[in-house]
C-alpha cells in the first residue's frame, strides 16, 4: 500500500497536448475513479502512473518516490486491462504466477500465492485451464488474481468491466469493490461509466478536455457539483439545464417561473439546474407536457416538454400519464443548482 | 461459415473439385506408378495408369548409379539449416518491424521487401563473384546463407511482421508491468504465440530449400556434393539420355518428404498465411 501523488502532470504528443497540469493526491488505501467521456486523457494518466506512457511534464510519486524515468516493473504496480490481457498460451496458474516466476520467486512460493489469490477469486477449480476455456467474468477474475498474486502498492485498473454485459458487470463491480476492502491496496480504477464511478469509489476524479473538473467523494459530486460539465456527467439520467434569468420572484424561463432555493442570487442570467429524481408531481407546480413515458417497475421515466425546453423526470410513483396530455410538476427547492455564464456553480 | 447446399449441388461441386484435381494428381501419379516400370512400358501407348509390370529394381539403381543417399542427407540438412535460421532472422527482423518504433522502420522495411523484386537469375553471377573471393565455391555455404540472407528470408520477414502487428499491445503491456524486458518479452509471449506464422514460415523455406535448383548447379560441381533436385538431372545413360524410370523413382523418394511435411502441417500453414491476411 502506499499513496500516489500527482504534481502537474502533463503529456504531449508532438504538438499536441493530451494532459495539461493534472494535480492529484491519492491516499493510501484508497480507491479513486478517474471518470471522464472518451478521449478526456483519465486512460493516458493512468498508463503514465503505470509507467507505460512517458511523462511530458511534472512528476509523479508512489509511496513517496518519483518514479516517472522508473520502468513499470520498477513501480510495485499492477494493472487490470480492458480486454485482460491474459497470455492466452499459458494456463490460469502460470498467468497468475508468472510476475512472481519472473522476479525470482520459488515454486512453493509462488504455488502458495497463485492458491492464496484463486480461493480468494472462487478459480481454484479453474487453474490449469486456459483463458479461451474461460467465460469473460472467469477472465476477467483471472487478470485481477494476476494483479493481486504479487501484493503490489498500488493496483491500476483501465475499464476493466467494459467487455461484460450489464448484469455481470454488477456482479463484479461487487467484486472488485470487495477485494478492495479486504485488500486495502491503494487503487486507481479509470471508466467511463459514472454508475461505477458512483458505486466503487471513495473519491471520483471527474476529467473532461485532459483537465480535471472536479475532485470530491461521489455524493459531493452528486449533490454539489462544481461546474455544469461535472452536473451533467454525474448522475443518471442527467440533470435538466434550463437557460433563463433570476428574479426576486424566482427562476424566469420564457413564460416559466421555478422555484429558487433559500439564499440565492436574486439577478442576472443563470443557468437552472435540476436532477431528474428532484421533480415532483405538484397541483400547484408548473405545466409540462409529456412526450414519453417510461416505465421501469421501480421507477417511471418521463420526457417532458417545459415551455421550450426538453427535460427529463424520475418518478417513484406509477404515473398514468400519456404522451400527449400535460402533467404538472414542481422541482424541490433544496436540490436546486445555479450556474453562472461560465458554467461555474453559483452559491 | 456453415451453408447447407442441396444433395444435387454438393455432388455438381464434388464433380468440379474432381475434374480440377487431375492436373495436380495425374503428374504424381504417373511419376510413382512409372518408377515401377521397365522404361520400355513407360512410353507405351494408350498409356497405362497401372503398371503391367512392377520392376522395384528402379529404387536400387538411384543408388548405385549416385551417391543417392549422401545426396539425399545434404539436400536435407541444408533445407533443416536453412529453415532453422530463416526461423530465427525472420521472426525476429518482423518483430522488430511490427512493434519497436526505431526512425525509418517502415522506410527500411519497404527497402527489404524490395528485395523480393530482384530475380535470383539477376544476382546470382555477382554472388558467384562473391563465394568464389570467400573459396565457397562447390561448398554448401552458398546454398545456406544465400536463402537465409537472401528473398526466402524477406518473404518470411513480411509474413511475421503481419502476425506481430495483430497481436494485441496490451499483451506486451501486461508481460512489461509483470517485469519482463524486450527480449523475454518477445521470447516467452511473442514467439509461443506466433506458432502458426512459424509453422508457416517453416513449410516454405524448408519446401523452396529442398527445391532449389539454379543455385545448386551454379555453386556445386561434384556429385558428393549434389542436393536432390540438381542429381535428378544426372540419371542419365552413357549417351546422355534420360533413364526416366530411375529418374521417376528418385523423383519418387525426392517428393515423398515434401508431400509428408505438407499433409502433417498443412493445417499450420493455412493457419499461418491467414494471419498474414495473405489468404482470402
Amino acid at each position: 500500500m502506499a499513496p500516489v501523488t500527482l504534481k502537474s502532470v502533463t503529456k504531449s504528443y508532438g504538438a499536441t497536448s493530451v494532459l495539461h497540469g493534472i494535480d492529484i493526491d491519492i491516499t493510501d488505501g484508497e480507491f479513486v475513479v478517474l471518470v471522464g467521456p472518451s478521449g478526456c486523457g483519465k486512460s493516458t494518466l493512468l498508463r503514465m502512473i503505470a509507467g507505460l506512457e512517458t511523462i511530458t511534464g511534472g512528476a509523479i510519486e508512489i509511496g513517496g518516490r518519483v518514479v516517472n524515468d522508473l520502468e513499470p516493473k520498477d513501480r510495485d504496480i499492477a494493472m487490470v486491462f480492458q480486454n485482460y490481457a491474459l497470455y492466452p498460451h499459458m494456463t490460469v496458474a502460470t498467468n497468475m504466477g508468472f510476475s512472481l516466476e519472473h522476479r525470482g520467486g520459488s515454486k512453493a512460493e509462488i504455488a502458495e500465492r497463485v492458491q492464496w489469490a484463486a480461493g480468494i477469486l472462487g478459480l481454484t477449480h479453474l487453474l490449469d485451464r486456459y483463458p479461451r476455456q474461460l467465460s469473460g467474468g472467469q477472465r476477467q477474475r483471472v487478470a485481477m488474481g494476476r494483479a493481486i498474486v504479487r501484493n503490489p502498492q498500488v493496483f491500476l485498473f483501465d475499464e476493466p468491466l467494459s467487455n461484460l454485459d450489464a448484469k455481470l458487470r454488477v456482479v463484479m463491480r461487487g467484486e472488485i469493490k470487495g477485494l478492495h476492502q479486504r485488500l486495502g491496496v491503494t487503487t486507481v480504477y479509470v471508466t467511463h461509466d459514472q454508475v461505477e464511478a458512483m458505486t466503487m469509489a471513495d473519491r471520483i476524479v471527474v476529467m473532461n478536455g485532459g483537465r480535471v473538473e472536479q475532485v470530491g467523494a461521489p455524493l459531493d459530486l452528486y449533490d454539489r457539483p462544481a461546474n455544469l460539465f461535472v452536473a451533467g456527467f454525474i448522475g443518471s439520467p442527467s440533470m435538466n439545464f434550463i437557460e433563463g434569468e433570476l428574479t426576486p420572484a424566482g427562476f424566469k424561463a420564457g413564460n416559466i417561473t421555478l422555484p429558487l432555493p433559500p439564499n440565492a442570487p436574486t439577478s442576472g442570467k443563470a443557468t437552472y439546474g435540476v436532477r431528474p429524481e428532484h421533480l415532483m408531481l405538484a397541483d400547484d407546480g408548473v405545466e409540462a407536457a409529456v412526450r414519453l413515458v417510461e416505465p421501469m417497475g421501480s421507477e417511471t421515466q418521463v420526457a417532458l416538454s417545459l415551455g421550450e425546453q426538453s427535460i427529463s423526470a424520475v418518478f417513484r410513483e406509477r404515473i398514468k400519464a400519456q404522451p400527449g396530455t400535460t402533467i404538472r410538476i414542481r422541482p424541490d427547492a433544496n436540490a436546486i443548482h445555479l450556474f453562472d455564464a461560465t458554467g461555474t456553480r453559483i452559491d | 461459415m456453415k451453408t447447407d447446399l442441396s444433395p444435387r449441388m454438393k455432388t455438381a461441386l464434388y464433380g468440379l473439385m474432381c475434374v480440377l484435381l487431375i492436373p495436380f494428381v495425374f503428374p504424381t501419379w504417373w511419376m510413382i506408378t512409372s518408377s515401377v516400370k521397365p522404361i520400355s512400358d513407360i512410353f507405351a501407348f494408350p498409356p497405362d495408369l497401372w503398371p503391367r509390370r512392377f520392376d522395384f529394381s528402379t529404387y536400387a539403381q538411384v543408388f548405385e548409379l549416385q551417391p543417392f543417399a549422401r545426396q539425399y542427407w545434404n539436400s536435407a540438412y541444408i533445407a533443416a539449416l536453412v529453415t532453422a535460421g530463416t526461423m530465427v532472422i525472420s521472426s525476429m527482423a518482423g518483430y522488430a518491424f511490427a512493434r519497436i518504433k526505431f526512425p525509418f522502420s517502415n522506410a527500411i522495411f519497404m527497402v527489404v521487401l524490395l528485395g523480393l523484386l530482384i530475380p535470383s537469375e539477376v544476382t546470382i553471377v555477382p554472388l558467384f563473384q562473391i563465394f568464389l573471393g570467400w573459396g565457397m565455391i562447390n561448398t554448401h555455404w552458398p546454398l545456406i546463407l544465400v536463402p537465409i540472407f537472401g528473398a526466402p528470408s524477406v518473404f518470411a520477414t513480411f509474413v511475421m511482421r503481419q502476425f506481430f502487428i495483430a497481436l494485441p499491445n496490451e499483451l506486451e503491456e501486461a508481460a512489461r508491468v509483470d517485469g519482463l524486458g524486450r527480449f523475454k518479452i518477445f521470447w516467452t509471449i511473442a514467439l509461443p504465440l506466433a506458432k502458426p506464422a512459424l509453422g508457416a514460415v517453416a513449410i516454405f523455406t524448408f519446401l523452396h530449400s529442398w527445391n532449389l535448383y539454379l543455385e545448386p548447379i551454379v555453386f556445386l560441381s561434384s556429385t558428393q556434393m549434389f542436393t536432390l533436385p540438381q542429381a535428378l538431372t544426372h540419371f542419365t545413360d552413357a549417351y546422355g539420355g534420360a533413364m526416366w524410370n530411375i529418374q521417376l523413382a528418385a523423383a519418387t523418394m525426392t517428393a515423398v518428404p515434401v508431400l509428408l511435411v505438407f499433409i502433417v502441417a498443412q493445417k499450420q500453414f493455412v493457419e499461418g498465411l491467414a494471419h498474414t491476411g495473405l489468404k482470402g
